[in-house]
Order: structure tokens, then sequence, then C-alpha cells
């Protein structure tokens, strides 16, 4: 078994990354290390948008994207997930009415297990229905469509798109726009963020997505991993600053290593 | 047990993807190579998992439809419409299946899609002009700093894209396209790069068992 040219470098990167990232998850569970990350005020508006839904007496919706948990959107829903995990736990402590609608099928039962899980550690077991997470469609356009019929119909108070984006991101926030539905969206689809940032009150973007789990949930092991993610960024930066100088000189060495 | 064999699967399992994807030659003592592993006994598992999702997914469905139907909820009949249409596209789609030579059968199911369906996901689509126009109107008020940068980048690059901007000054497109080119594309690969690297990370501890949320088996660990 040998790997295929062109993989090298990322692989041998792989395995220096992965020990970093464990490095800092033990040091920081351990408190050899603390770490804080910046206040957010996408993530810190969610339970402002459960606090509003919970006055109003309406639903919060909340939609995990249209990744799945068998494609390259893996991280991305995982990261949803656990944005709904808190959504729940907030709605079980202030009584307010969840509905979760889900594009892709294998995603059905995890969200429905996550739910769950949250309703039952708020010791609100008795609040979780079949109906609070809805399949709706695998199909992009019906899915879109299938949501905003339930905005309308359930009168929805406020909603949170977490997760993988695509052309219908301006359908879903500009129809919620304009019920007047408080919004808050969360993802790193590049380019869908511009719609965001225009139909929705609160836009957290890029990797943001993926640290949301660290910062909503204050998880030492998390923010250990948060803490990782800046020292892999130095390194990419040192390698981005060295192959722009050594390229600048014409020398082809840092192209060749990192397509080796 | 409950713990340990879900993330024992996700370590193999994960692995052997991702391995698949950037090695070649036969692995020591299994004697197959890792695509070959991944597509003989990875690929039909997914499948299979694919397949009982569909059914649970499609349970929820019909249980709520038919609970909006039997209580007459608010805009049940949309409800109503959705079952029917379930039935007879399925009942539609099983019949083509079974006998694929019918060929008239199989022409009337492409004229469900292609004379119902595609024209409602068009004029659904069609809405987003309309969008784009309300949703701009509303980010390009000149409230702060950042909305009056993002106010004047917009009126330029719209200028530049317009035919009538280059004829007002003929520096326009120029300008419209050094803004996407440079500071447009600068931010959006400073997003990718980060965005990759969380990406990368988040896969990391679901791969290493230290993500265990979707699990249902509580935080890190």
């Amino acid at each position: 078994m040998t790997l295929v040219p062109g993989n090298v470098f990322g692989f041998w990167m792989f395995v220096v990354i992965s020990v970093i990232v464990v490095y800092m998850i033990r040091a920081s569970q351990n408190d050899k290390i603390q770490v804080s990350i910046r206040t957010i005020p996408g993530l810190e508006a969610i339970e402002e948008c459960v606090g509003r839904a919970t006055e109003m007496g309406r639903p919060i919706h909340f939609s995990p994207g249209l990744g799945d948990v068998v494609s390259d959107s893996v991280p991305d829903t995982l990261a949803a997930l656990q944005i709904l995990s808190y959504v729940t736990d907030i709605a079980a402590r202030y009584d307010s009415q969840l509905l979760v609608t889900i594009r892709m099928p294998n995603v059905y039962p995890l969200a429905v297990e996550t739910v769950r899980q949250a309703y039952t550690a708020a010791n609100k077991g008795d609040a979780y229905k079949d109906n609070t997470v809805r399949y709706i469609s695998s199909d992009q356009d019906a899915y879109a469509a299938g949501v905003i019929g339930l905005m309308h119909q359930e009168q929805v108070a406020s909603s949170i798109l977490a997760g993988l984006y695509m052309g219908e991101a301006l359908l879903l926030a500009e129809s919620a726009a304009r019920l007047g539905i408080m919004q808050v969206a969360i993802t790193a689809s590049v380019m869908q963020v511009p719609f965001f940032v225009a139909a929705c009150d609160y836009t957290v973007i890029g990797e943001e997505l993926y640290a949301a789990g660290a910062y909503l949930s204050n998880d030492k092991g998390r923010l250990g991993a948060i803490a990782a993610q800046d020292y892999i960024k130095l390194i990419v930066i040192a390698i981005t600053i060295l192959g722009t100088i050594v390229t600048s000189f014409g020398s082809t060495f840092i192209q060749e290593l990192v397509t080796k | 047990m409950r713990k340990e064999v879900p993330l024992l699967i996700t370590l193999i399992v994960s692995i052997i993807v991702m391995l698949s994807r950037i090695t070649t030659g036969p692995v020591p003592l299994i004697g197959i190579s890792m695509p070959e592993l991944f597509e003989e006994y990875i690929s039909p598992w997914m499948t299979v998992v694919s397949a009982f999702a569909l059914c649970l997914a499609s349970v929820n469905l019909i249980m709520v439809h038919s609970g909006n139907i039997s209580r007459k909820r608010q805009e049940w009949v949309y409800s109503l419409i959705l079952l029917v249409t379930l039935i007879i596209y399925g009942a539609f789609c099983t019949y083509v299946e079974l006998n694929p030579d019918n060929e008239t059968a199989a022409a009337n199911y492409s004229l469900i899609y292609n004379y119902i369906l595609s024209p409602l996901m068009t004029g659904q689509w069609a809405c987003l002009a309309f969008y784009v126009a309300s949703a701009s109107y509303r980010a390009f008020r000149a409230r702060n700093l950042e909305a009056t940068v993002l106010l004047v980048s917009a009126i330029l690059v719209m200028l530049g894209a317009a035919p009538v901007g280059s004829l007002i000054w003929s520096k326009f497109p120029t300008i419209q396209q050094w803004l996407l080119d440079v500071p447009n594309m600068a931010g959006q690969r400073a997003l990718l790069i980060g965005a990759a690297i969380g990406s990368f990370v988040a896969s990391l501890r679901t791969m290493l068992g230290i993500e265990r949320s979707h699990l249902g088996i509580g935080g890190s660990s």
C-alpha cells in the first residue's frame, strides 16, 4: 500500500495536525491551558431568538441545513446538530415549542436523537412530540417550499438556519424576513453568506460554525480543539508567506513540497 | 459497550474512507486495496443505512401530514395533496420500473415531472429576482460605516456590470473587476481557509471519538 502521488504532503500534515489537536484537547481538559473565545453576537442571539418565541407564544424553527452525513458536508451537519442540542436545551427550559425541519433522510434519525436527548437532559422528556422533528423532502426546491409553507402555517416567531446552504438560502431567509421572523444564520457556505447577511438579523460565518459547539457548551475538550485551530492557522500562514517569498525568488521548492 | 462500539465503527470506517482516497495497492495481510475495501464493504452498508433512514423519514412525513388531515388543521388540504401525490407518484414509478417495455407509461411518468413539477420549481426560483432586490434594499441602507462601504461597492459593481456604466465612465468595468478580483477574492479565500481548517478539526474530533454528541452520548470526552 502506497500513497497516491499528490497526497504525501497532505497525509503528513494530517498526522502533524492530528497530534496538535489531540494534545491541545488533552491540555485543555487537564487545565494546562485556559481557552476563551471572543464574543460572537450571532450565537449570543440564539437565546434571544428562543426568548422571543416564548414571549410571543409561537414556535421556533431550526434547520440543520441541506448537508448530509455521508458526504463532504458532514462537519457542517454535525456542527449544526451541536447547535440544535443547545437550542433544544433552551427551548426546554423556556417551555417553547420547537420545530426542526430536515432535508436529508440520513440526518433525520440523528436530529431526532439529538432533540430527544436534549429534552431528556433538561427533564422535559414529555415535551418531545413526533412532529417536533419533521422530514420535509430531500429535493432542494421542495424543502425550501415546505419550510416556507410551515413558517406561514405555524406562525413561527424565530428561525435558526445552521449548516450547509445552497441556492435556496435567500428563498428561506427572505421569506422569513417578510413574515417578520427573527433570524440567525450560521453557515460556512461562502457563496450564501451575502444573502444571509442581507436577509437575516444575525449571521455567523465561516469557521465560527464549527466553533459554535464549543462556544455554546463551554466544553473544555471542544475549546482545546478551537485553540488547536489557531496553531494550525499559524502553520498555514507561515507556509503561505514562505511560499510567496520563495516563489518570488524563482524557487519551486514549496510548490513541489505541497504537491508531492 | 453502547459508547465504545459506535465510536470504534466511526474510527475504523473513517480511516478506510480516508485511505481509500489517498492510497493505492493491496493492504498487507488483507490482500486488497483500500479503494476496493471501501467499494465492496463500506459502500453497500451506506446504501442499507440510507434506505433505513429514508423509511424512518417517510414514516414521519406520513404521520405528520395524516395528523394534519385528521385534525383538520390549518391548510390541511395541502397535506392531503402531498399524501395523494406521494401515493400516485410512488405507484406510477413502481409500475414503470416493473414494466420497462411500456414506453407509454414511461412517457406519461415524464409528463408529470415536465409539466407539473418543473414549472412549479421554475416559478419558485423566479421569486429570487424580487427577493434579491428587497434584501439588497435593506442591506444597502447606509446605517453605519460597513453598510456604507457595502453600498458604495455594490453601486460600483452594478455600474461596471451594466452596459450603461461604461457609457457614463469607461473605468467602471475596470473598477468592478478589481473589486471582484482583489478585495472580494481575498475575503472569500480567507473565509475558505478558515472554514477548511475548522471543518478538518471538526472531522478529526468526530473521527477520534472526541466529539460524540451526534451519537446521543453527551459532549466531548
